[in-house]
């Protein structure tokens, strides 16, 4: 039977991390990751864990000491945060090209500068392009949760996969969570067995230079498993529902409006909390609005945001992140899946938080009482 | 249901979007890329540059911290034909100038040479050509003389040696005292050069003046290497049976001779005054040492100074005899307190008078064989040829002697010298060291026996180590200049471009560069512990 218990966010990650038994974990601390690897650290040297801890000089070593350790067909682990994230920039491109499975969690902060520790989801957001899986969380239960799934769908893709929580707002709060058994864990995500990996006695050459046919070609294979990543991912999540009973889905509605509500709000990450808050002082007031949130970011779920969507006259797309000069980031992602319909909704462009904004639901309420007053074209700053 | 087929590949083991090869990546020439080359460039230890034999020490400790005492063995005989002796007399000058005494304390090199000596005691020497005609005299035992004697006999000359006394060692055997250098060891060590290198070892065998043309005559070389025998004493001495030198005193202690009078005072700071000092208070003697100077300042090993005062031998320092007074069957000294004028030193105020039994003279030595000195021709080795000195300088000597001697010969090419001398690079320093690499651990402890136990015989003071824990000991060898094999440049090499043959006999041979692959990025020179590799230009 799973256990409750009452964790930071960051021992929840930590105790996801240790049922799934890695091998081998590497990484270097950052605010406010660093309490995940203090956790395992400390699982290790009391021997609750058996796991090889390397210690690091930088987070570029972290990640590339877990590309090592991979390579060799162990399950690795590693965390970071925001300058930390930024610097392993390069060998995440790599690790994906690798084609070797990892999960990786990062506590979202902002970037620098002026300096800044608090939430943002700039960091991650901005390494949508690496090729990577990205997942972003809600609560600690989800990321403990996330983390399992993570491994069982990384290891069948040979894709790695970063999950996000929110710094701060997850990392350092308590929460009431379950935690699954080994047992549990064990029925569901199987040791992994690597399909090549190093070995003196049968050399290969991992990572050699491609020429430009076979790199195209490879990119190609890389691209068609994203998008059979969608399918996995989906039935990853039932297993999990079924064996765990929590049920998870690429997009989820958080909160259903009147029938003939014509407005969504959507969000992804732990403002997700808040704004479940807000669209209930809404609905009691008589605005109905339907909320979403989106888990997963890469591979992009059109087809289910579309489905969610579909029906809706306006989209609020609140965002922590921003690619300056268009706007939201977050809103990007949804007009251009939007797109496809042949109708499509009025998407207000949100900039409601960087570097630690508080966000109270009073300001999602006010932004949704004011939606006739927003802009549909250009980024809304509050 | 979806068909997810790359999915279902990689779970069958066929999927084809994996970037891995089973080609291998050399036929990418990276090499063409490099400015830089690292090459192997072996360098002078510190140890080796001090000592004047030049013992290739860092390769030595090697073997004998792998355990192959014999290789070791080998290679300390290659330059030091007495290492048991040396490994008990001789000050170490390498010890003093090693490394790791600006990490923690020098390796204990003195210690394993004696293990190792002692091991050779009963391992014959090896020969390094087959005999030939050429035959070779020798005037003296002592160690110039037994460094010249192997030298030239392992290039297969046929030595004869002459030595004056009853038997062979000159200032090994008549001059250092057993406690220091036990007879057995001593005996047992020259029976081994002479047996195996066939050389015809004539005791009681005094070289006269007119010994010299037929020696000539008869042999192809002849070198001289009688030693400095017979202490000089001052001038202003009275002639008298109460005043001795100290290296007569210590032959006859070493030839077991009674030793007459109770009350001994000698005069000088060097190794023979202790020697002499401490040999007599080992027969119940009583001995006080005068010196002129400070203890700081005696000649003296420093360790030979410590010993004696444990011992309980009285030094006093800045004191001069100003007047001797002969009383026939004692004498009478007026003891000043010295004091400095410019370079001299003269009495100043006078402290006391002191009777005494004998007097005796360790202020220094001359040749007993002057007429030697005559004939320009004659090739000299050891004290008789530089001066007092000490006994690794005296086998340094020679082996000069004997190079020289094969050089004439034509046995040797001129330029033969060993490369380390002839290597004009300075040796290795601390700095140029990646201490990362080093721990730090004191050396070992060597027992002695304590001051009680040896004050009244000439039982041997340094007990020594097995040659198990000495391993140990030389697992300290920073190896400086010397390539071990370690692998370090090996594991950092970015582009699996250096290989490692351990079992090449060849030092150069054992890292092996492949240059086609090499991007001459330097990491390989700049993680080496030792300093071995260097980076040259390649253009």
């Amino acid at each position: 039977m799973e256990k409750p218990a009452i964790l930071l966010g960051s021992e929840a990650v930590a105790h996801g991390v240790k049922l799934c038994r890695p091998q081998v974990i590497s990484a270097y601390p950052i605010t406010p990751q660093t309490h995940i690897i203090e956790t395992l650290s400390e699982m290790v040297d009391s021997g609750e864990l058996k796991s090889q801890y390397i210690k690091v000089e930088s987070e570029m070593s972290a990640i590339a000491a877990v590309l090592g350790s991979v390579s060799a067909g162990s399950r690795s682990f590693t965390a970071s945060s925001s300058q930390g994230l930024a610097m392993m920039h390069e060998i995440l491109h790599w690790y994906a090209g690798a084609r070797l499975p990892l999960v990786l969690v990062n506590a979202n902060r902002a970037l620098g500068g002026p300096w800044n520790i608090w939430s943002d989801q700039s960091d991650s957001f901005s390494q949508r392009d690496t090729g990577w899986l990205q997942i972003y969380c809600e609560t600690s239960q989800e990321a403990l949760d996330t983390i399992i799934m993570a491994y069982k769908a990384s290891e069948q893709l040979m894709l790695p996969i970063m999950v996000m929580i929110d710094g701060f707002i997850l990392s350092h709060t308590m929460e009431r969570l379950m935690i699954p058994t080994p047992k549990m864990v064990d029925d569901f995500l199987p040791p992994y067995k690597a399909p090549y990996q190093l070995d003196p006695e049968n050399p290969l050459t991992f990572g050699a230079g491609a020429h430009p046919d076979l790199f195209y070609e490879l990119k190609k294979a890389y691209s068609e498993t994203m998008t059979e990543a969608l399918t996995l991912i989906d039935q990853c999540q039932a297993e999990f529902a079924q064996k765990f009973n929590r049920h998870y889905d690429v997009i989820m509605h958080c909160q259903e409006g009147d029938k003939d509500s014509d407005t969504a709000v959507i969000c992804c990450g732990a403002m997700t909390g808040t704004a479940r808050v807000a669209s209930e002082m809404l609905n009691e007031n008589g605005t109905s609005v339907d909320l979403f949130k989106l888990r997963l970011l890469r591979p992009f779920p059109k087809t289910a945001l579309i489905t969610a969507l579909k029906n809706k006259k306006r989209v609020i797309v609140l965002n922590r992140a921003c690619s300056y000069g268009v706007g939201g980031t977050l809103s990007q992602e949804i007009r251009t899946a939007l797109y496809d319909l042949p109708e499509h909704p009025i998407v207000n462009d949100v900039m409601i938080s960087l570097g630690g904004k508080e966000v109270f639901p009073e300001t999602i309420v006010k932004i949704v009482n004011d939606r006739e007053q927003l802009s549909a074209t250009e980024p809304n700053w509050l | 249901m979806i068909k997810l087929k790359h999915i279902e590949a990689i779970r069958n083991g066929d999927f084809t979007g994996l970037p891995i090869s089973n080609t291998s990546t050399a036929v990418n020439m990276t090499g063409s890329w490099k400015f830089f080359r690292p090459t192997l460039k072996p360098k002078k230890s510190p140890c080796l540059e001090a000592c004047p034999l030049h013992i290739l020490i860092a390769d030595y400790m090697q073997e004998f911290a792998a355990g192959n005492h014999l290789n070791a063995l080998e290679i300390l005989r290659e330059n030091n034909p007495l290492p048991a002796v040396t490994g008990r007399v001789c000050p170490h000058f390498c010890q003093s100038a090693c490394n790791r005494t600006d990490f923690d304390e020098a390796v204990l090199i003195g210690d394993i040479e004696r293990a190792l000596g002692d091991l050779g005691l009963t391992q014959p020497y090896s020969m390094e050509s087959q005999e030939c005609q050429e035959k070779a005299a020798i005037i003296g035992s002592g160690p110039a003389g037994l460094a010249a004697a192997v030298f030239l006999a392992r290039s297969g000359v046929k030595v004869t040696i002459f030595e004056q006394s009853e038997a062979p060692g000159g200032l090994l055997r008549y001059g250092i005292p057993a406690y220091r250098l036990p007879r057995r060891i001593l005996e047992k060590e020259i029976k081994n050069i002479v047996e195996s290198y066939s050389i015809d070892l004539r005791c009681n065998h005094k070289i006269k003046s007119t010994d010299l043309d037929n020696l000539r005559k008869e042999y192809d070389a002849v070198i001289a290497a009688p030693g400095l025998t017979q202490s000089s004493i001052p001038e202003t001495w009275p002639e008298t049976p109460t005043v001795k030198g100290a290296l007569e005193l210590l032959a006859a202690i070493s030839r077991d001779e009674p030793i007459p009078g109770q009350d001994f005072v000698i005069i000088g700071g060097g190794n023979a005054a202790l020697d002499t000092a401490r040999s007599l208070k080992r027969l119940g003697k009583t001995v006080q040492i005068i010196y002129r100077r400070t203890i700081d300042e005696m000649p003296a090993y420093p360790d030979e100074i410590i010993e004696a005062q444990s011992e309980g031998l009285l030094l006093r320092e800045e004191t001069v005899i100003e007047e001797i007074i002969d009383n026939g069957r004692d004498l009478s000294l007026n003891l000043h307190r010295s004091r400095k004028n410019g370079d001299r030193i003269e009495a100043g105020d006078f402290i006391e008078t002191i009777t005494t039994d004998f007097l005796i003279a360790a202020t220094g030595q001359e040749s007993s064989g002057d007429f030697l000195n005559c004939n320009p021709e004659l090739l000299k080795a050891g004290d008789f040829a530089h001066g007092a000195a000490s006994v690794a300088e005296a086998l340094a000597s020679g082996r000069k002697a004997a190079e020289t001697t094969l050089r004439k010969f034509g046995r040797l090419p001129d330029d033969s010298i060993t490369d380390q001398e002839t290597q004009n690079l300075p040796p290795i320093t601390f700095a140029a060291l990646h201490l990362n690499y080093y721990s730090k651990k004191p050396a070992l402890k060597i027992p002695q026996l304590d001051e009680q136990t040896r004050s009244d015989n000439f039982s041997e003071i340094h007990l020594g180590l097995s040659l198990e824990q000495l391993e140990i000991e030389a697992e300290r060898c920073f190896h400086c200049g010397s390539c071990t094999t370690c692998g370090i440049c090996w594991f950092f090499c970015p582009d699996v471009a250096i290989a490692i043959n351990r079992e090449s006999d060849n030092a150069e041979s054992q890292i092996l560069f492949d240059y086609d692959h090499c991007k001459g990025c330097g990491q390989c020179a700049e993680v080496c512990p030792r300093g071995v590799i260097e980076m040259e230009e390649d253009l």
